[in-house]
């Protein structure tokens, strides 16, 4: 909600700077922003009483003081003759309805009116509309002008459970389905209450004659009806949080007071109806609860102090909460206001002693089987449990994002797949990926797995030694006899006739329970560790790598210190990788032949077959200046 | 000829893997805990409205509970647990105060953009005993601040609003940018929760509170779109060892 600076500004007597309001709303839990002399505030749901400069001035009276300039018209004033019957009094407990007659529209706005549309920059709509919007924005209360030509006839505020059709006053139709609180006249809706009124009603520039509707719903009614019927309504979202049930005949008078200002006006009256005696909700006097709660030492004087200039009521010793505050009920709730008055920052830390529990980590099991995953090249990732496929045992998500997210996944293998696919595409020919996950799947009941799941394909590892060596069956399952010599395993080998994909590496996957692995894991002892620090991260590039190998003899074994420093150091913003992935040492001979590996990759453009022979000539002239290596064939 | 005959081969390098970061973060944080006395504690990631809601003080009306905010699963007889709260409320019904939990895992609400995704990490601790008061809370955040960002960085508290704490506070820090960033959420255990637990509020009081995974990854690995964590990209991966 957009409040202007200004408007707050000219209540307060201290004239503080906008500096100065911000700091104390932020101290108050009023998030918001500041552009060009507007708060634009976002307030917490418990909140509604703040929607509104008002409800901002209430606030700031805690440390400002408040002089609202709010004229209300205080004559006598006639009742109104209605025929309206309400079927809902729970959800309207009270309502009241307001007569005005004006002699002419006006075309400019003056005072508080005029500043609201041009301060905001807000378009103007018609006369008794615009006041209405005004009254919201100063007081917090919507209200809703029917224009009086349109309304004869039997006015009733009711529930009603059937499909309608109902064009809004902002030219949308809706189709009303289940339940929905209306008022219909002659049996048509004209107003989805506290969200939007109809068309049929509605003022035009050229109504003079308006009915004002002043409301208060249950917000249980109001909420969620907006986001159904895809209508933005700042009446709704003050509705949903809950309004000031005691502010309509205030708001009336300040209505009639601004249309007095504007027009001559030739009739006005009232009516209200009151269902429910709405009593102030009382707490206790209990200052020794409040300290304890926030962990201070405040006297009584201070804590009435403060909830007084909040608004609260002291009655001898209990506190009477204001109608406009149903977020407060129980003494937390009013401890929670001191603080805030307080500052949550001015408030000392206290010493905390936590018991230390002896309970041992129930996911040890879990956790070795990851460092052991991790020491032989495995890498963990997290996939979504949501997947378009279903099976028997699939729990169908009731509101899926899209239907390609439909149900929960029965396995992880698949996932894995997924995975293996998308960095297959990205050219990497080593690939070990495992993932933990709870699974879940529906029979009779919900049933709940916790499972390991693995998948490898291509070579064992990017190394002299592994290189050269591809990832099959015998190798998955050697790594696990290392360590569970008597445990059996189902390992797969998994097709690549229905994938897409030109690669034909042997891919190996692993689903299995963690509970059926036993406590003999425990045993092994990892070389990984967790990184002591949170690395800064360097973002992917996502255009295509490509590689390219030198390989060198090297006759003198001097030079071999050289020849890796030189190339495993090289430094290029386009090599993206360097390791040795071949090395034969000839006794016979007495030569070694040592290959390395360069992986290219540009952030920027996908590289040309140009490029890379520059710094492939770059990289091979550097090690032409080492002696007794060669490169054979060049 | 050459000088030297016997050489050793150069340096094998066995390409180690990487926990996930979101995993390593997640445990980063719940070791932390731990060592400060909180137990861990699991629970299912499929969950009623009872333990999701209302045992929580979240009322039948609050739009978190709308089928555009929860996913519902089964014919709305159950919900993917938005928050790792529910696990929490096991807890306490099977164990009397003093107790002090921690629970971490996946989360779900329907969001799907850079900076929201419709499944992301929680963990969330609870501690309940006699006298637990803001002030207390207030020192255990800050441990647990200094523990995460070091020990120069600025922190505010900001009332806040969840149902299932009063008073309610979230925690910014401030960046080197100079611009305050939420990282938890935290208050004393809202007295309703208590009862729902049979717990005597009169005699017991707690305080909770709860950080998203994701958003402290980001911010400590510089990742500024979160579906990064989730391509299973090994090039993304590997910067994490």
């Amino acid at each position: 909600m957009k409040i202007a600076y200004r408007h707050l500004a000219q209540h307060i007597k201290e004239s503080p700077s906008i500096e100065d309001i911000s700091n104390k709303l932020l101290q108050l839990g009023h998030e918001h922003e500041i552009d060009c002399d507007i708060f634009d505030m976002e307030f917490t749901p418990n909140r509604g009483d703040c929607l509104s400069v008002n409800g901002l001035l209430r606030e700031l009276g805690v440390f400002f003081t408040i002089h609202p300039n709010q004229e209300i018209y205080t004559e006598k004033l006639n009742e109104l003759q209605l025929d309206f019957e309400n079927l809902s009094e729970s959800t309207c407990p009270k309502i009241s309805f307001l007569k005005l007659e004006i002699d002419q529209v006006p075309e400019t706005y003056k005072n508080s009116l005029g500043d609201y549309f041009s301060d905001l920059g807000l378009n103007k709509n018609n006369f008794f509309t615009d006041v209405s919007n005004y009254l919201s924005y100063e007081t917090g209360q919507p209200t809703h002008c029917y224009d009086a030509s349109t309304m004869s006839g039997k006015l009733i505020f009711h529930e009603i459970e059937k499909n309608e059709v109902f064009e809004t006053l902002l030219d949308k139709k809706i189709t009303l389905t289940g339940k929905n609180s209306v008022f219909s006249l002659n049996d048509d809706v004209i107003n989805l209450a506290g969200i939007v009124g109809g068309k049929s009603t509605s003022c035009s520039t050229n109504t003079k004659t308006v009915i004002v509707e002043c409301a208060f719903f249950q917000p249980e009614a109001i909420i969620g009806k907006s986001v159904k019927y895809d209508i933005q309504s700042e009446a709704s979202h003050k509705f949903e949080r809950a309004v000031d049930p005691e502010c309509h005949e205030k708001v009336l008078r300040r209505f009639i007071n601004i249309v007095s200002k504007h027009a001559n006006i030739k009739g006005v009256s009232l009516i209200s109806y009151t269902y429910k005696d709405n009593p102030a909700h009382q707490v206790p006097i209990n200052v020794k609860k409040i300290n304890q709660i926030i962990g201070i030492d405040i006297s009584e004087a201070e804590y009435i102090n403060y909830l007084t200039k909040l608004g609260f009521v002291i009655d001898s010793s209990f506190i009477k909460i204001p109608a406009f505050r149903s977020d407060v009920r129980t003494q937390n709730d009013l401890a929670e206001e001191i603080a805030r008055v307080i500052g949550y920052d001015n408030i000392p830390n206290a010493d905390i002693r936590i018991p230390k529990s002896d309970k041992a980590n129930y996911k040890d099991i879990e956790n070795k089987l990851r460092y052991f995953l991790l020491d032989h090249g495995f890498y963990e990732v997290i996939n979504s449990p949501f997947v378009s496929l279903s099976s028997d045992e699939a729990i169908k998500v009731d509101n899926p994002l899209d239907s390609n997210r439909e149900f929960l996944r029965t396995n992880l293998t698949n996932s894995l797949v997924d995975n293996l696919l998308l960095n297959e595409r990205r050219q990497k020919d080593s690939i070990k990926i495992f993932e933990i996950s709870d699974i879940y799947s529906s029979n009779i009941a919900i049933n709940k797995k916790r499972k390991l799941a693995l998948i490898a394909s291509g070579r064992v590892g990017l190394n002299y030694e592994d290189f050269s060596k591809k990832i099959n069956m015998k190798y998955v399952s050697s790594l696990f006899k290392q360590i569970l010599p008597e445990e059996v395993f189902d390992f797969q080998l998994l097709s690549r006739d229905l994938l897409d994909t030109k690669i034909n590496n042997e891919i190996i996957s692993l689903e299995v329970d963690i509970d059926k692995f036993s406590n003999k894991i425990l045993a092994y002892e990892e070389v990984s560790s967790p990184p002591d620090n949170f690395n800064e991260y360097i973002s992917v590039s996502d255009l295509p790598s490509s590689f390219k190998d030198i390989s060198y003899s090297v006759k003198d074994f001097s030079k071999m210190k050289d020849l890796q420093d030189l190339l495993l150091n090289y430094q290029n913003d386009i090599v993206k990788d360097i390791f040795i992935f071949d090395y034969f040492k000839n006794e016979k001979t007495e030569e070694i032949k040592i290959g390395f590996r360069f992986v290219f990759q540009s952030k920027i453009a996908t590289l040309t077959a140009s490029e890379i022979d520059v710094v492939y000539n770059e990289i091979v002239n550097k090690t032409r200046d080492i002696g007794g290596i060669s490169i054979p064939g060049m | 000829m050459p000088e030297h005959k016997d050489i050793s081969p150069p340096k094998l390098i066995k390409d180690r893997g990487s926990l996930h970061p979101i995993n390593h973060m997640k445990d980063s944080i719940m070791e932390m805990l731990t060592s400060f006395g909180f137990e861990i504690v699991d629970g299912p990631e499929i969950e009623t409205e009872e333990f999701n809601f209302d045992m929580l003080n979240i009322k039948k009306s609050h739009p978190a509970r709308q089928m555009h905010d929860t996913f519902y699963v089964e014919n709305k007889s159950n919900l993917l647990r938005t928050h790792t709260s529910p696990v929490q409320i096991r807890g306490m019904l099977k164990k009397k105060p003093p107790l002090a939990f921690i629970s971490g895992g996946k989360v779900y609400r329907k969001d799907d953009d850079a900076t929201h995704l419709p499944m992301f990490h929680q963990v969330e601790g609870i501690y309940v005993d006699e006298n637990v008061s803001f002030a207390q809370l207030k020192e255990l955040i800050y441990k647990i601040i200094y523990s995460l960002f070091g020990n120069d960085v600025e922190l505010r508290f900001r009332p806040s609003y969840f149902p299932f704490t009063e008073p309610s506070a979230e925690v910014d820090i401030l960046s080197k940018e100079g611009k305050w960033l939420e990282i938890l959420g935290c208050g004393l255990v809202n007295p309703v929760v208590l009862e729902n637990c049979s717990i005597d509020s009169n005699k017991y009081s707690g305080l909770a509170f709860g950080l998203g995974i994701e958003r402290i990854a980001m911010l400590k690995h510089g990742v500024t779109d979160i579906r990064e964590f989730y391509k299973s990209n090994l090039d993304f991966l590997s910067q994490f060892k």
